[in-house]
């Protein structure tokens, strides 16, 4: 056995120890200049990003398979990392107004910790690990503003149902195991593909379904979805819809097409009934929501159908779609809920009817809002669209009735996206005063919508990388 | 195709047998109430004063952070016993523990955690 | 080495503009001086890359047969079962395009220099230059392009930019009906491009000019003639539009209610060149078709005179300017037409400095009468307007080829081409139009700036963010064509399609130009200056009457496509509309009210109730446990595991 290399874990010790020097800064900080700790934050997971990028290309397994070191991981950790920082700099007026810097800047890092453990487990220890930090950590952002009803409750909901998720994974994983006596997902892979098909295997991949379902809240696990996200603080609300779901679909990707594949025909048409509906039902459900957070709830249960897509033909391609699309959903996402929580700053609403007059109001906000929604609705020439080509390209061939349920969904999307234009647009504001943007909010927006333009006009790039990280994917 | 119509007369069978019974005794059932009848328990005492009691939140952050001294506890006794064996590596890595535990307890003190007001 | 730097990096032409917009469209926005800063120093500097990468080709005569080509992949689309279309974005210099991208860069570098007086105190001025910058950037993207789609980007971009522009004093109506007829056309026109772009993807596979034109060379084995003639005549349709070539010319002259720097803009560097520049750019694809060819010298040929005879009567100065800018693109189609892509890129470019000259100067002369517009309510502006009379005076010389200014060269240069490739008629054609070119160009200069003073004007001469553009392009009209005089023609070495032919001087064709335009002016000058009460040109317009009222109504055109528009186009509209509100509304919303009941009813489902939601979770494992196990490949086996 090689010995033990701790630098090969360089990235997630500089996340912990981000996260700890914030809390013990708070500590020590007094009270009135602590809305430095989130140029800390954000200047650190920009610096440890730089520190990602000089790691590519280094592909190994640690600990016999239990971490996974491959560009494929690393990818993700670079999205996880640019999602946390892209909230924090998009979000630090709104955490100064709330109060307790500290411990909310800490949790968001020690959050991207756990996803970025789960990008790299190799085992189900370790993937339960990530995910469990990760959730604990969303669960104490959920319920951050302690003293409104709406967000304890959600926390409240959250707790449980998470809890409920996670036994139903742990089944699903204690399962695996004794049927096949490892823990290590490519170990597992091996002996899988040696054995028959018993309905016990078939019981543990439902529930590792179930499982992640919840967290990528998939139709019929999304019930909290929408409750949680709504109650949440907004960039929680944003990170929750971006973080939690790209990690979710990372350690997904990994668990059923590296870890079974012998088993491909029995999973892949669940998944594929479970993609249509998620589709029909996050965009149906979204039409007549009139609160602009719910409403980004329910589209982003539509958009975690759009991704799971490509976990259907359990290809590299497919692998790619997701990444690619996970890498431009961030944006989408940042875009829109950097508005809404700005917004909400500002006049303390979340409904759809206070947003009249917005483009009056702040041209930038309502642009960007624009521009995301539309990218999400997957129009050309923006991100959206190159990224549901991708998903969409891959299962043309065997599963045309899913291209044909994406693309008329998508067109129903675009009716509840315009929807939010034509208020932002269209109509008289009832207080026209201007909004002025503080420059990090207005940075985070014009990084948001520049990126899904450029995206959208010149893929190639982003492709080429994700291709290459795609296909470290198989290499173990 | 044999194999389909036993599961699915099974089916039916225990759907049937579990909705039978239920509709039976909602016809059946003589419709007459008295105070008996209306108790949440048919045996056992009646409840006095309000069911929901609070607790001091306290006492969950004594008992958490027992709970992670009774852990850190629990390591230390394995490394201590191999200590000789692991070397400097596991030294620090310990340290290293016990320093984060150790910024957990400052954060709770300073916190007001352990203050019963 | 920075001649190297500039050549291989010549994309940073077209960047710095666009860059431009942005940071004035997000930052500088509130300061206008700095905005026209930004503009007209990204803009320069643009400028001054072009000129060395100019200087690296023309110094460098491998690039004449062998164009300096680099492009990155744009993206490319793979379906199975389909070939795999891959497109490029890049580069192409060729002694053609680096000739464009200095005379753009140059051009408009004055021009966004003489706007800063221009549209001094103008609430939109900022906004106004970004829109130049985005113009500058879209033109030169266009000359640069590599591929025909990315040249259709930069094409679409162009029409949007003028749309913008023309529309800029969007306070008037007819701005705003301007702008809408300068989109509307091109839009239609470039539909006709549109299909005859996917037509050439289609059967050749590829829209790189360089594959494209090894391609066409031996078309035969990918299509039939009919169908390259077809490609052809629909690649055609969009310069048609773009460039204002009859019968799609009618939104030209109404562009100039823009801003008069946008008309200099739009006339001289950007825009109605892009259609010449295609077809030159495409003339291997026209090359093959005799009849297309035919087809682009007829439409060249009739636009010129057509234009030109229209330009006799009209009274506003911009107007005037613009009809003698339709009838000289006429002439670089003709050009195009008989195959002498040098003549047509030379008139281009002498065309370019004239036009953009006079276009100024008309400016000027508005900004100095406060936007009097009518040439016959001027007079005698010679004296408190020199510098604008006297610039204005070599641009007339040279648009009405008089040696040695710019535009005799390179006219001569057509019509030399026209005749020795025996096309005698539009020789005589182009002849005619020449001597009604001198007539109107100096029957305007005539009543405008000579003559007597009227004493409700104050005129005064502009600044000198005005003036030195002025000079400058004076300059360029008095000498930009000695590059080409027939004793020497340095042009004809670097720019040609096919090989460089050089045909004896012909001082017939020479003499016959001379005289024909000194015979306009003198015309002109009997007419318009020599007769004060202007009794004879007078009598003239009522003797001719029913023609003068013909052409002064630009032979009705605009009546015709609006009776057109109103008796079949809102017709079928209207059957169109009952059809969209009864059957198509009636599906649409139909669908409409179907998701929007069905989201209301899903919508239930969400009580906010933590055991409901809990139930439907595990609701939902069973369903995914039933489902597995019917769509598993051996589904009975799986659920009935124990029993068989």
């Amino acid at each position: 056995m090689m010995p033990f290399d701790p630098s090969a874990l360089t990235l997630e010790m500089l996340v912990a120890a981000l996260g700890l020097g914030v809390l013990i800064l708070g500590l020590i900080v007094p009270h009135g200049s602590r809305h430095g700790l989130g140029w800390l934050s954000f200047f650190g997971l920009l610096g440890i990003m730089g520190v990602a990028l000089s790691m590519w290309g280094d592909n190994r397994e640690l600990l016999s398979g239990m971490y996974l070191l491959d560009n494929y991981a690393l990818f993700w950790k670079i999205t996880f990392m640019l999602s946390a920082a892209l909230v924090i700099l998009g979000c630090m007026r709104y955490v100064d107004s709330m109060g307790g810097q500290a411990e909310y800047y800490s949790m968001i890092i020690f959050a991207t910790l756990g996803m970025m453990v789960m990008a790299s487990a190799g085992d189900f220890i370790t993937l339960y690990l990530g995910l469990e930090l990760m959730t604990i950590a969303f669960i104490i952002l959920v319920c951050f503003r302690k003293m409104e009803a709406k967000s304890v409750e959600a926390g409240m909901k959250y707790i449980l149902l998470a809890g409920m998720s996670s036994a139903v994974l742990l089944y699903g994983l204690s399962l695996l195991y004794g049927l096949t006596g490892s823990v290590i997902i490519l170990e597992v892979s091996r002996i899988i593909a040696l054995q028959p098909v018993t309905p016990a295997l078939v019981l543990a991949v439902v529930m590792l379904v179930a499982g992640l379902g919840f967290k990528i809240s998939a139709v019929p696990f999304h019930m909290w979805t929408p409750d949680v996200y709504e109650g949440a603080p907004t960039p929680v609300t944003s990170f929750l819809a971006m973080g939690s779901k790209a990690a979710s679909f990372a350690i997904l990707l990994r668990l059923f097409i590296a870890g079974l594949p012998g088993i491909w025909e029995n999973w892949t048409m669940v998944v594929a009934i479970l993609a249509a509906v998620t589709i029909i039902f996050g965009n149906l459900v979204a039409i007549p929501q009139t609160n602009v957070k719910r409403l980004l709830a329910y589209s982003s249960i539509a958009q975690a159908g759009y991704i799971l897509v490509g976990l259907v033909t359990a290809t590299e391609a497919g692998i790619k779609g997701v990444m690619f699309y996970a890498f431009l959903y961030v944006f989408a996402t940042v875009g829109a809920f950097t508005v809404a929580t700005y917004f909400y700053h500002v006049t303390g609403s979340d409904e759809l009817k206070d947003y009249a007059g917005l483009s009056q109001r702040s041209p930038l906000m309502a642009a960007v809002m624009l521009v995301a929604m539309l990218s999400m609705a997957g129009i050309p020439p923006l991100a959206g669209f190159v990224g549901k080509f991708y998903l969409f390209k891959t299962i043309v061939d065997g599963y045309l009735w899913l291209v044909f349920i994406g693309l008329i969904m998508s067109m129903v999307s675009v009716y509840y996206y315009l929807r939010v234009a034509l208020v932002m647009y269209r109509d008289e504001p009832a207080d026209p005063t201007p909004i002025k943007l503080p420059s990090p909010v207005a940075v985070t927006l014009i990084v948001a919508m520049v990126v899904t333009l450029v995206i959208g006009i010149y893929p190639g790039p982003l492709s080429e990388v994700v291709n290459e990280a795609a296909h470290t994917f198989f290499m173990h | 195709m044999s194999d389909w119509a036993g599961v699915f007369i099974f089916l039916v069978v225990a759907l049937i047998f579990g909705a039978g019974g239920i509709v039976t005794s909602f016809l059946i059932h003589p419709r007459r109430q008295n105070p008996a009848k209306l108790e949440e328990y048919e045996c056992g005492l009646p409840t006095r004063g309000p069911t929901w009691v609070q607790f001091r939140t306290s006492y969950f952050l004594y008992a958490l952070l027992f709970v992670i001294f009774d852990v850190e506890t629990i390591y230390l006794y394995p490394w201590a016993v191999k200590f000789q064996s692991l070397g400097l590596f596991a030294f620090i890595e310990m340290i290293i523990f016990i320093f984060i535990l150790i910024v957990g307890l400052w954060y709770a003190w300073k916190e007001g955690a352990l203050e019963w007001k | 080495m920075l001649v190297e730097f500039a050549l291989y990096h010549a994309w940073l032409v077209p960047l710095l503009p666009a860059l431009a917009f942005g940071v004035i469209v997000f930052l500088t926005r509130p300061w206008p001086k700095l905005s026209a800063i930004v503009a007209v120093g990204s803009m320069a500097v643009a400028c001054f890359f072009a000129t060395l990468a100019a200087y690296g080709v023309f110094t460098n005569h491998e690039f004449v047969e062998k164009p300096l080509v680099y492009a990155t992949r744009w993206f490319s689309l793979g379906l199975p079962g389909m070939p795999e279309v891959q497109i490029d974005v890049g580069v192409q210099l060729d002694p053609t395009s680096a000739m464009m991208l200095f005379m753009v860069s140059f051009i408009a570098t004055f021009i966004f220099l003489y706007s800063i007086g221009y549209m001094e105190g103008d609430p939109g001025f900022s906004v106004f230059f970004s829109y130049l910058s985005l113009f500058g950037a879209s033109m030169l993207l266009l000359v640069i392009s590599s591929n025909l789609l990315q040249m259709f980007v930069a094409w679409g971009l162009v029409g949007l930019c003028s749309y913008l522009l023309i529309g800029f004093y969007s306070h008037k109506i007819s701005a705003r009906e301007a702008a809408k007829k300068a989109f509307v056309t091109c839009r239609v026109a470039d539909f006709g491009l549109l299909l005859g772009l996917l037509a050439l993807q289609i059967v050749f596979g590829t829209l790189n000019l360089t594959e494209l034109s090894e391609k066409i060379a031996h078309f035969e084995e990918y299509t039939t003639f009919g169908m390259l003639t077809l490609i052809a005549v629909l690649v055609f349709i969009g310069p048609i539009g773009k460039s204002g070539q009859f019968p799609l010319h009618v939104w030209l002259p109404d562009a100039m209610e823009g801003p008069t720097p946008v008309s200099a803009l739009i006339h001289a560097a950007t825009m109605v060149v892009a259609g010449v520049y295609l077809v030159g750019r495409t003339l291997f694809l026209f090359h093959e078709v005799p009849s297309a060819m035919q087809l682009v010298a007829v439409t060249g040929g009739f636009t010129a005179l057509f234009a030109a005879t229209i330009a006799i009567t009209q009274r506003e100065i911009k107007r005037i300017l613009a009809y003698s800018t339709v009838s000289q693109l006429g002439y670089m189609m003709l050009a195009l037409g008989v195959g002498s892509l040098t003549a047509s890129m030379f008139h281009l470019w002498t065309h370019a400095f004239f036009k953009a000259l006079m276009f100024l100067g008309a400016g000027s002369v508005l900004h100095a009468l406060h936007h009097k517009a009518d040439v016959w309510e001027m007079g005698g502006l010679y004296k408190k307007m020199p510098i604008t009379t006297w610039t204005f005076v070599i641009g007339g010389l040279a648009i009405a080829g008089i040696p040695p200014f710019a535009g005799f060269w390179s006219k001569d240069e057509i019509l030399v081409a026209t005749l020795s490739e025996g096309h005698y008629v539009l020789f005589a054609v182009g002849a005619f139009t020449a001597f009604l070119t001198a007539f109107y160009m100096w029957r305007m200069i005539f009543l405008a700036f000579f003559g007597e003073e009227k004493p409700e004007n104050h005129p005064h001469e502009s600044p000198w963010t005005m003036t030195v553009p002025l000079v400058v392009l004076a300059v360029g009209a008095l000498g930009a064509g000695w590059v080409g005089t027939p004793w020497h023609n340095v042009w004809a070495e670097w720019i040609f399609f096919g090989h460089p032919h050089h045909g004896p001087v012909n001082y017939g064709a020479m003499l016959l130009s001379i005289v024909l335009a000194a015979a306009g002016i003198y015309l002109a000058y009997m007419l318009y200056l020599k007769d004060a009460k202007k009794k004879r040109a007078r009598r003239l317009a009522e003797w001719f009457g029913p023609v003068y009222r013909m052409l002064y109504n630009k032979y009705y055109i605009d009546e015709l496509y609006l009776w057109f528009n109103h008796a079949l186009v809102d017709g079928t509209a209207r059957l169109m509309y009952l059809f969209d509100i009864y059957v198509v509304d009636g599906i649409v919303n139909g669908i409409g009210g179907f998701a929007k009941l069905s989201g209301d009813g899903l919508r239930v489902f969400q009580s906010g109730r933590l055991q409901n939601y809990a139930l439907i979770f595990f609701l939902g494992v069973l369903a995914v446990a039933v489902l597995m196990a019917f769509t598993g490949p051996s589904a009975a086996s799986l659920v009935l595991g124990g029993v068989k």
